[in-house]
């Protein structure tokens, strides 16, 4: 019994590594950068979909071809800032709400016309089936590399985001554009470079997520909703909230489907209804 | 300029006669009128694995006819319209209505599970236009259309295997390894999971088997760390269930990781087909599953006297893909749906061509079709075994029959072995 509740939550830590991965962008657009994108899930598929056309054509391990595409991806979430999301900056909540909802609809259905339906996994060799045991207990050698990368991913931006000075100026920005404009900072040229890093956070996550389970062209916004959990259960701004965000969301889901596998979501959804009661500003805000 | 009067009488005499002559072929002869089938098929989606062999079945069917039909000594043009569900069956029931309304198709067929049988059948039903089709368990079909089994239904048929015979070919091949005889249960929380759970719940007693079923789950769902740890601590031996391939992939991932070593693997859907376990590499190996047409069947058409092997080898050769088991089934619903169309009065009365259908009795590629021997009112049972994919000669692996309980007159080609876990 021990053994199997020692299990339970092993696996769901692990899980939750996957889970906080994805929601690592989100977090730092709706923490740091204090805005809704509605596309995250979708672009996050649109990347998977690069990596399965590249890894078809070229022939090597998805994991390769993803770190080839970094600057790409840094490049495409500058790009999509400077050049779409800054237009709506200091405007309100609603416009960018718009902008991204738009965008995910446009990224589904352009994924729809040009790959179809069909569900999708990449391979990822021999490393994806290798199991470690680490005493009761058997756990994949490829989650936990997934989990590390996100415990090192976390630890990176959040020395990016609070030791350098690039990070103080994007929180500048975020806590104040109207200030931060009159001493120069202007959020045209900080947004892009923060978006850039989001794209990074989404490369890292469609390569992971892309090896580990399925996807489709409609798969993002159900992914989106787990992510928006981890961000919300940790704390607005906190990336190690997001982590933790993650973990527990990963751990309620096996929880909820050792009483019956249909509890699976619902006790996700519920362990986030709870926390939203008793600490609405999540586990770990910072103010 | 020569006139010819033209009296009253003579003028509605000869009148008369014209029209006459012009009325008479269509009695006497019919003459030939294009006849149409509609088709409904999901191409793509999670199902287009199906549609795999329907091109090269369609080409090979119009080389076959030349494009016409022959009945009773009328050469009728023959027009397929194919039309895509994309595997969802609301889209199905949509393309099924065009196909009626528009189209004024003659005879529906469809095939390819419950998602894409049942709502084509139900607008069939509802329209009064006859409906064969196939590839869709019997149960799901029958009861999950609500069927009386006093009534039937007026215009739709379906064969294919029936979901109660499939558990006890399955629990008869499992009979042949030495197991501690405990199932861990994978059935997902639709049409397939539902029918599978009732059946082999209702009979695992009476078989001498132990069910660990840790409830029907939604899909897509890729988390499976709460099922294996369940198969594990319960020491299942074998493990049953019905996904879709890319669940299946990630099931086999997280049990390899968490060193979930079953003794027998039988997953129906995902492991159907060569396409769907290439990605499992050599973990395909050992991993069991029913088989409703194969190779070695003892059938042939009825159309063009084909066997089942030779059907088997045109297909590896003018493809260069590995056969499988929805090729027979592709080919039979033509065939009978021809067989229909030949033996109907009328072409120009849906009546006649659904009595034709309601009267089959006829020997196709996937084994005898005669809708009056049920088990259901409406449907004929096809014959089935269980495969194993075992290492093959010409392609990676091969699905070798390893149980014939339930239909002897299938060949068997191996035993059923334990998987040998590396």
């Amino acid at each position: 019994m021990v053994e199997t509740i020692l299990n339970l939550i092993v696996q769901g830590v692990l899980i939750g590594g996957l889970y906080a991965l994805f929601a690592l962008g989100l977090s730092l657009s709706l923490g740091v950068m204090r805005f809704v994108n509605i596309a995250h899930g979708d672009m996050i598929v649109l990347f998977s979909f690069v990596l399965l056309s590249l890894t078809g054509v070229l022939g090597w391990s998805p994991f390769l071809v993803a770190l080839i595409l970094l600057p790409v991806a840094f490049g495409l979430g500058w790009l999509l800032q400077r050049f779409l999301l800054q237009r709506t900056v200091g405007k309100g909540i609603l416009p960018i709400l718009l902008v991204t909802f738009g965008l995910s609809i446009i990224i589904q259905n352009g994924l729809l016309e040009a790959y179809g339906p069909n569900t999708r996994k990449l391979s990822g060799g021999a490393i994806e089936l290798a199991a470690l045991r680490l005493g009761p207990i058997d756990v994949g050698v490829y989650p936990l590399l997934v989990f590390l990368l996100a415990v090192a991913l976390i630890a990176g931006l959040d020395a990016f985001l609070y030791r350098t000075a690039i990070g103080a100026r994007i929180r500048a920005v975020a806590d104040d554009p109207a200030a931060a404009d009159l001493i120069g900072l202007t959020s045209a040229r900080i947004y892009p470079v923060a978006m850039g890093v989001v794209g990074i956070t989404m490369l890292v996550a469609a390569s992971c997520m892309s090896v580990w389970t399925n996807f489709d062209p409609s798969i993002g916004p159900s992914r989106l909703l787990a992510a928006f959990e981890a961000v919300v259960l940790g704390g607005l701004g906190s990336l190690w909230g997001t982590l933790i965000g993650g973990v527990i969301i990963g751990v309620a889901q096996n929880f909820g489907s050792q009483i019956d596998a249909s509890w699976q979501i619902l006790a996700q959804h519920l362990v986030f209804l709870v926390a939203l009661v008793f600490r609405p500003q999540g586990l770990f805000a910072r103010s | 300029m020569t006139r010819f009067p033209v009296g009253r009488r003579a003028f509605l005499k000869t009148g008369a006669a014209a029209l006459a002559a012009t009325a008479l072929p269509r009695v006497a002869f019919a003459a030939p009128k294009t006849v149409k089938i509609g088709l409904v098929a999901p191409l793509t989606g999670p199902l287009a694995i199906f549609s795999d062999n329907l091109p090269w079945t369609l080409d090979r069917l119009k080389a076959h006819t030349g494009g016409q039909i022959d009945i009773g000594g009328t050469k009728h043009p023959l027009e397929i319209i194919v039309r895509d569900s994309q595997s969802n069956p609301n889209r199905a029931a949509d393309v099924a209505k065009g196909l009626i309304l528009q189209d004024k198709v003659d005879i529906m067929t469809a095939f390819a599970t419950p998602e894409t049988v049942n709502p084509v059948a139900d607008q069939c039903e509802v329209s009064g236009v006859p409906c064969l089709t196939n590839d869709c368990p019997l149960e799901p079909w029958f009861f999950g259309r609500n069927g009386d089994p006093k009534k039937g239904f007026d215009w739709t048929f379906n064969y294919f295997f029936s979901a109660v015979n499939m558990a006890e070919a399955y629990y008869d091949a499992w009979d042949q390894v030495k197991t501690n005889k405990v199932v861990g249960a994978l059935w997902p929380n639709d049409n397939d999971g539902l029918a599978f759970s009732k059946i082999f719940t209702g009979m695992a007693e009476k078989r001498g088997y132990k069910i660990v079923d840790p409830g029907r789950f939604d899909l897509p769902s890729g988390n499976y760390s709460a099922q294996i740890a369940a198969f594990k601590s319960a020491g299942a031996e074998i493990i049953a269930g019905v996904l879709p391939p890319p669940e299946f992939t990630a099931f086999m991932s997280a049990a390899a990781q968490q060193s979930l070593q079953p003794k027998i693997i039988s997953m129906a859907k995902a492991t159907e087909f060569p396409a769907a376990i290439a990605p499992l590499g050599a973990r395909a190996e050992g991993l069991s599953v029913e088989v409703w047409w194969s190779p070695t069947s003892p059938f042939k058409s009825g159309l063009s006297g084909i066997t089942s092997q030779e059907l088997s080898d045109a297909y590896e050769k003018a493809t260069g893909n590995q056969t499988s088991m929805t090729l027979g089934f592709r080919h039979a619903l033509f065939e009978t749906a021809f067989d229909a169309l030949k033996r109907a009065k009328s072409l120009d009365d849906p009546e006649s061509i659904r009595d034709a259908i309601a009267s089959m009795d006829y020997a196709s590629i996937v084994g005898p079709i005669n809708f009056k021997k049920g088990p259901y009112p409406n449907t004929s049972a096809t014959p089935l075994v269980i495969g194993q994919w075992k290492k093959g000669t010409k392609f990676p692996f091969d699905l070798v029959v390893v149980d014939n309980t339930t239909a002897p007159m299938v060949p068997v080609g191996g035993k059923m072995a334990e998987i040998v876990h590396g």
